[in-house]
């Protein structure tokens, strides 16, 4: 019984360790894009203590997470204390419980096989399930706070991340229909040998939905609209201070690697990459450098585009993800079938066709529902 | 028709071209690398970032011709309080949007009032650079001073910035913003010059209607 609680620890701390260092990285990473992005230069002076070796900032995360450490916890005197505690451990602890499902492969869990956490079949069910406490905790951050600009963020969250669940959940069941097998490692084992999901038609379409609705999931730019700083100062975690508001930005983060480590499960291929027959352990290396490709993305996307509204936000949501998603399903399923025929010509035309109707069903989803607003026509003023 | 999505990609390579020229091009960066001092050198013991205690307001060269942080108040050289050029008419006071500029007016011992502040006090931590001080000043008294190392390590007396910090010699405003400066000068120049004029004529006239009176005077003498 203890081997195994051992065996437990050895397969998850590396998990907390790698991911939260990885955090720490990856602010760093964020603010010195952004800066360049804007041509400014970030932050380069923080190093190491004591010395004048500034490292390029890299001590920057450090120093954020100490002074964040010894601020002062501000509770508003009308908050739900209980719940203003609560919503950001909330907030944090489903991001990392899903890290668990990712089918990351150290050396050091190959004799551990019964309790690697990734062996749960119905991986991906469990991955939805869980991140969808998220809502939750950004809604009880919202509420608990009692302040108008955090209840409004609250409620933005809410209907944000129930809108973009759905097409996000539908775009998975493409790869899940592919591979018959909700098992997470299974899904990275049937795409082995450069044939990742991506490289066709539906799994490209559903790659797309998945990441847009993925930025949406974890509140990134350019839909970040619970927490619109120029709109409703920062949204549900107004009224958070000191660690509380470092477990939300934390949680944050974490949540960002999970999704794109499941967008990499699911769509590129997971660990799978060049150099893996010689070393095995490349494997992590390789999924870690996919999951921080993501990250630039989405990083680089934050530099890029402005802000939605909320009605743009939503009708992008139901009115063109999410039926282009069900028809990528449907295509999806003639596909498989098609694919099953093993033969040469019936699947280059299944891939013409199958591009054709969903490039076409997503530029007449964007014809139908472009607004007839037309430049204002002034009478008087000129 | 343009290609789906197509807007997206247009705005990421505008960004990417942005981040990757930062790094080869120094004059995209709308900032300089900062330097701890103007020699080089750290300050005793790291940690002590802003500065060390006590040292307000050092003299810190230009951050570029246009940078433009902070208000000074200017003289024209000489003793600061005898040539400044502010009468502390209060129109900036008023003017400021944030209302961070606080003056009181300056009186002699007979209780009669002198053109010059008594205290000139403006709060950085309020001040946010938006010049309207300078755009309404009437005496070309206040202008933008490029000094951007404001930081302190006092924030309760620190951030105010008092009257003495605030005053800097023409010289200093030549030496910051070389054009603006020369600009302003030619302006003040012109605009003495327009008012000595109209003051001469003003004069020649008076002093024909005087001397048309003395005739008139005299034509009445002499009937």
């Amino acid at each position: 019984m203890s081997l195994v609680l051992i065996d437990i620890l050895i397969a998850t701390v590396p998990l907390m360790v790698i991911f939260a260092s990885l955090f720490a990285f990856t602010t760093w990473l964020e603010r010195k894009a952004l800066a360049r992005i804007q041509n400014r230069i970030g932050p380069n002076k923080v190093g190491i203590p004591c010395t004048r070796i500034s490292l390029f900032g890299l001590g920057q995360p450090a120093a954020d997470g100490i002074k964040m450490l010894f601020k002062e916890d501000i509770v508003p005197r009308g908050a739900d204390r209980l719940f203003h505690l609560l919503a950001p451990i909330l907030a944090l602890i489903p991001a990392m419980l899903v890290l668990c499902f990712l089918p990351l492969e150290f050396p050091w869990t190959k004799s551990l096989l019964p309790v690697q956490a990734f062996l749960l079949d119905g991986a991906v069910i469990f991955f939805f399930a869980i991140t969808g406490l998220n809502t939750l905790a950004v809604f009880m951050a919202g509420w608990a706070s009692r302040n108008k600009y955090s209840l409004l963020g609250g409620m933005r969250a809410v209907a944000q991340m129930v809108s973009y669940e759905i097409p996000l959940v539908l775009s998975a069941v493409i790869v899940v229909m592919m591979v018959g097998n909700l098992n997470a490692a299974e899904i990275a084992k049937a795409q082995t040998g450069w044939d990742w999901f991506v490289f066709s038609p539906w799994g490209f379409a559903a790659f797309v939905i998945f990441f847009i609705a993925a930025l949406a999931e974890t509140n990134r730019s350019p839909f970040d609209l619970p927490e619109a700083e120029s709109e409703i100062i920062a949204g549900y975690f107004t009224e958070y201070s000191g660690f509380k508001f470092a477990l939300f930005f934390l949680g944050e983060y974490i949540a960002m690697f999970a999704i794109s480590g499941l967008a990499v499960t699911l769509f590129l291929g997971g660990g799978d990459g060049p150099g893996l027959a010689e070393l095995p352990w490349l494997s992590v290396i390789w999924f870690l450098a996919k999951i921080f490709a993501l990250i630039a993305v989405m990083i680089w996307l934050r530099g890029t585009l402005p802000r939605l509204r909320v009605d743009q936000l939503m009708g992008f949501a139901w009115k063109f993800m999410l039926p282009l998603s069900i028809l990528n399903i449907l295509v999806a399923g003639f596909a498989w079938h098609a694919e099953h025929l093993e033969n040469k010509t019936i699947t280059v035309i299944t891939w013409v066709i199958s591009l054709a109707i969903l490039y076409g069903a997503a530029s007449g989803l964007n014809q139908l529902n472009r607004s007839n607003v037309r430049p204002r026509e002034y009478k008087y003023a000129e | 028709m343009s290609i789906l999505g197509g807007g997206i990609f247009k705005g990421m390579k505008v960004t990417l071209w942005n981040f990757v020229l930062s790094y080869f091009r120094r004059d995209r960066l709308t900032t300089n690398d900062y330097s701890w001092r103007p020699d080089g050198d750290l300050p005793q013991g790291i940690g002590d970032y802003p500065k060390e205690e006590g040292e307000q307001l050092s003299d810190t060269t230009t951050v570029t011709n246009y940078s433009r942080n902070f208000p000074m108040l200017l003289h024209d050289g000489g003793e600061p309080m005898d040539t400044v050029r502010c009468v502390a008419c209060q129109i900036c006071e008023r003017e400021c949007p944030p209302q961070c500029i606080y003056i009181e007016k300056d009186y002699d011992e007979n209780g009669k009032y002198i053109k010059r502040p008594a205290i000139f006090d403006i709060d950085v931590s309020v001040c946010m650079s938006c010049q309207i001080c300078v755009e309404v000043c009437p005496f070309d008294a206040i202008v933008m001073n490029s000094q951007f190392e404001l930081s302190t390590p006092d924030r309760f007396g620190g951030l105010l910035v008092r009257r003495d910090d605030l005053l800097k010699s023409n010289d200093y405003y030549h030496q910051i913003h070389p054009e603006e400066a020369a600009a302003r000068d030619q302006k003040m120049a012109a605009e003495k010059a327009a008012k000595e004029a109209k003051k001469k004529a003003a004069a020649e006239k008076a002093k024909a209607a005087a001397e048309k009176k003395a005739a008139e005077a005299a034509k009445g003498d002499a009937e």
